[in-house]
């Protein structure tokens, strides 16, 4: 078990390091910083003094090592725009992007979910066709669609709920019913499929024709065999917590971690922008090693296979 | 009388209250909130580091410049913080200040605030005047987040653009001021009145924690001081109510960021905001209609064009880059994309250059046939012709690209669009450039502010490595020293005739415009520029002339 941890530990580090690679090339090499930040109508004189001032005038690998050699410090580089440290300006924004994914998240699980199961259990009725009919509008529509109709409906028709900005609580709403909604659509779409699968296998027929009765069956064998792929897509969600948000956060003028993100990689703000790759790359690689190790628990099999039992 | 003393208690409590209250109910001004795509790029409300149209909004509310611009009555100059100013010579302006001033700490502001302004200490930095050459190497000084009181090393080059051959400005006595230049400079008064050359005061700056602290909340006169400035996000002003100008009509100014256009106009309409900035031409119809919204504003200090690339094998021939002038149809982009708003100025002069400004020069005329004839005279085989693309850096800029590119094609001229990203990419010398986007203003009410400083020697265009012209050089440096006004309209005339005719450098689209989208019964008018005016005389019963 030790040694599947550290190999998983060892495959979560290396990809972290090559997506803050290939975000440190990709980059430098696809803008000047000086050019955007100062305009293009800066002088020349001003676009060598900042490039000099925040060594873009370096070569690319020596800029590399000196990133590198900062992280190992603890060092994530300071903003070019802010003047803070990128961490510190990530960090006051995470708040605030939490505060909208973590009640949606709940929102996907706590609807999401049990949906998937009432549409698995009634198949083919009305009540079936109804959850997957709103469970792929949730996951077809685009979330700035969905944002904007909500905004006209209750911010500009009715007037019940702000339209955008973090004024208050009133204004998490339609943000958390838009992030939610679309995740929700696909919890109960793969809760369903995952549902009738295992429904359909010979174990559950053969616990009905021993006398289970149907609920002990659903609970006891069908929901913890369908909960594999069910927590696989969970984890993911979980892992894009922290930057999950981008295109509601922009929508509803929210200052969270999407739009530092939006808003750095337009101005080629480097620190920042790797700094939440770095943080996105580590959440999403922590979620999906927590999943593996989710998998163990939910089934005995995988646990005696990963320790070399048969 | 005897008190309990939960009732004697209850009574301080209200004693304490009552004033508040009296006051609360005294200063009964609105709280105005305004929905806008960006509060400041940089972060900060430095203009010299910032640079864009955007601070300029927002700045103008908090510090003032000597000089002032009449925006109501053809951007004319009028005395800001200074009541009046006069010649010495041809190379120094002496100014006499407005008494009484206050800044927003309480400082009456002084000759010795303004000469610090235009410091090395505050603005230039370590460069020199131009008359003393350029240092060989980029200026030095902190980054931003060093947390120091000295210049980031960007700032002192770009100032030294503004004022190349400023020498000193001197206090000669507690309220006048001298701007002594190298040599001769007849738009002296207009680079005092442009951006950049705000004031604010010195004891602030030294009070301050650092250079990027007062960038963001700098001590100015404005109507409006700073409160807080949660960049990306938020800037709240509060009244200055010892404004020289009279109390300020507004209470508390809200700049909420709101990157999204719908977003704007639905936080409008729904009544969070009073105010959305920003918006695009085909969003008026959508606002005015409902009658309780309009849509203010026109066309500001701006012009589009599209600029050429000499070195590009194809365009060096000036007949191609004629016959893309002449393809164009340029009131039909003005009727389809801006709703008629906006106009095809007079080359690339603006109105406030006054008598500078030849009004009897004029675009290349929309003739297809010209143009035909001109690239057949230069043997043009239909080689592609690259035209890279900004997604929407200017307003309606895919579009009114598509339109030309039709436009164009229709002559026989074979354009090779690529979009890119940013302006790096814009100017990436790795591939073949040919034409790309491009908007000119003027710092100043001067030709020198425009299109020299842009095209001339040192212009980003030079720098670029796009477009330079030996006449035009030299003619351009003679009108930067020149005194003698018939002979800088004349070299002005030339030099029209050689970037926009001759050897054509760009060619002009049109004058750009900024809508803003209010409430119809806020009585305030839009200047034709992005600075709004929140000043008692713009706002309400109060509005004059």
């Amino acid at each position: 078990m030790l040694r599947y941890l550290a190999l998983r530990l060892a495959r979560a580090a290396l990809t972290i390091v090559l997506v803050v690679t290939f975000a440190f090339v990709v980059l430098r090499l696809s803008g000047d910083p000086a050019l955007i930040i100062m305009s293009p109508e800066a002088p020349e004189e001003a676009i060598q003094a900042f490039r000099h001032a925040w060594g873009l005038d370096q070569p690319i690998w020596i800029q590399y090592i000196d990133y590198f050699t900062a992280i190992a410090q603890g060092d994530l580089g300071v903003s070019f725009r802010d003047g803070r440290p990128a961490l510190q300006l990530v960090a006051e924004r995470i708040p605030a992007t939490l505060i909208l994914t973590i009640p949606a998240l709940l929102l996907k699980i706590c609807v999401g979910i049990p949906a998937g199961i009432h549409a698995a259990l009634h198949r083919n009725s009305t009540t079936d066709r109804l959850v997957m009919a709103a469970a792929v509008a949730g996951f077809t529509v685009p979330s700035f669609v969905l944002g904007l109709l909500l905004v006209l409906l209750f911010a500009v028709q009715l007037g019940w709920l702000p339209s955008g900005g973090q004024e208050s609580w009133r204004s998490m709403i339609l943000p958390v019913i838009t992030l939610g909604f679309g995740g929700a659509g696909v919890l109960a779409r793969f809760t369903r499929s995952a549902m009738l699968e295992v429904l359909g296998q010979p174990y559950i027929r053969t616990a009905l024709a021993k006398g289970v009765p149907w609920h002990r069956v659903v609970r006891g064998h069908a929901l913890p065999n369908a909960a594999i792929p069910t927590v696989t897509v969970v984890g993911f969600m979980v892992g894009s917590l922290i930057a999950g948000a981008v295109v509601v956060e922009s929508v509803f003028s929210w200052p969270g971690v999407g739009r530092l993100l939006v808003v750095s990689v337009s101005n080629r703000d480097l620190a920042v922008v790797q700094c939440i790759l770095l943080l996105v790359a580590s959440t999403m690689v922590v979620s999906n090693l927590i999943v593996d190790l989710l998998y163990g628990v939910l089934d005995p099999r995988l646990r005696a296979g990963a320790s070399g039992g048969h | 009388m005897l008190l309990s003393r939960r009732r004697a208690a209850a009574l301080a409590g209200a004693a304490t209250l009552l004033p508040r209250v009296s006051l609360a109910q005294a200063d009964n001004r609105p709280v105005i909130t305004i929905a806008v795509q960006k509060i400041s790029n940089s972060n900060t409300f430095d203009l010299i580091r910032e640079q864009s149209n955007v601070g300029e909004r927002t700045s103008s509310l908090m510090c003032e410049r000597l000089i002032d611009l009449d925006w109501f009555h053809g951007i004319s100059q009028m005395p800001g913080l200074a009541t009046e100013w006069r010649r010495i010579d041809d190379q120094t302006v002496e100014l006499s200040l407005r008494r009484g001033v206050k800044f927003h700490n309480g400082d009456e502001m002084t000759a010795e605030d303004v000469a610090w302004c235009f410091s090395a200490q505050k603005m230039f930095g370590d460069t020199t005047p131009d008359y003393m050459g350029r240092p060989g190497n980029p200026t030095s000084g902190p980054v931003i987040g060093a947390g120091s009181k000295a210049l980031p090393p960007e700032i002192g080059p770009v100032a030294r653009q503004r004022f190349p051959s400023l020498v000193k400005v001197e206090a000669t006595d507690r309220y006048t001021v001298r701007f002594v230049n190298a040599t001769p400079d007849v738009t002296l008064e207009g680079r005092i009145a442009a951006t950049g050359s705000e004031i604010t005061s010195r004891r602030g700056y030294e009070d301050a924690e650092n250079w990027l602290a007062f960038a963001r909340k700098p001590i100015g006169t404005g109507p409006y001081r700073v409160r807080e400035f949660r960049p990306d996000n938020l800037l709240i002003l509060d009244a200055h109510d010892e404004y020289w100008g009279g109390r300020p009509p507004i209470k508390t100014l809200r700049f909420v960021e709101v990157p999204e256009v719908p977003s704007r106009i639905n936080g409008l309409l729904s009544g969070e905001y009073q105010f959305a900035c920003d918006i695009p031409p085909d969003q008026i119809g959508a606002v005015e209609s409902r009658p309780a919204f309009e849509v203010v504003g026109g066309t500001i200090l701006n012009i589009r064009m599209t600029d050429f690339n000499k070195t590009n094998p194809t365009l060096a021939d000036p007949r191609v880059r004629q016959a893309f002038g002449h393809a164009i149809d340029r009131q039909a982009i003005i009727d389809s994309l801006w709703a008629g708003r906006t106009r095809i100025p007079h080359g690339l002069q603006f109105d406030y250059f006054g008598d500078m400004q030849l009004t009897d020069w004029n675009v290349p005329e929309f003739d297809p046939s010209k143009s035909r004839a001109l690239l057949k005279a230069a043997g043009y085989k239909g080689d592609a012709i690259p035209y890279r693309l900004l997604n929407n850096y200017y307003t309606n800029q895919v579009a009114t690209s598509q339109i030309l590119i039709e436009m164009w094609r229709e002559v026989g001229l074979n354009i090779e669009l690529t979009m890119k990203e940013n302006w790096t990419q814009i100017r990436d010398l790795s591939s073949p450039r040919g034409v790309r986007d491009w908007s000119g203003g003027a710092s100043f009410n001067d030709p020198v502010g425009g299109m020299i400083a842009t095209f001339g020697p040192g212009g980003s265009s030079t720098a670029a490595k796009e477009w330079t012209n030996a006449e035009f050089n030299q003619l351009a440096t003679q009108m930067q020293t020149s005194t003698d006004k018939a002979l800088r309209k004349r070299i002005w005339r030339r030099l029209l005739e050689i970037a926009e005719r001759e050897d054509p450098a760009y060619t002009v689209l049109h004058q750009n415009a900024s809508f803003t989208a209010k409430r119809r019964d806020i009585a305030w008018r839009a200047c034709p520029s992005f600075v709004m005016d929140f000043r008692a005389s713009n706002w309400g019963a109060g509005i004059r002339g």
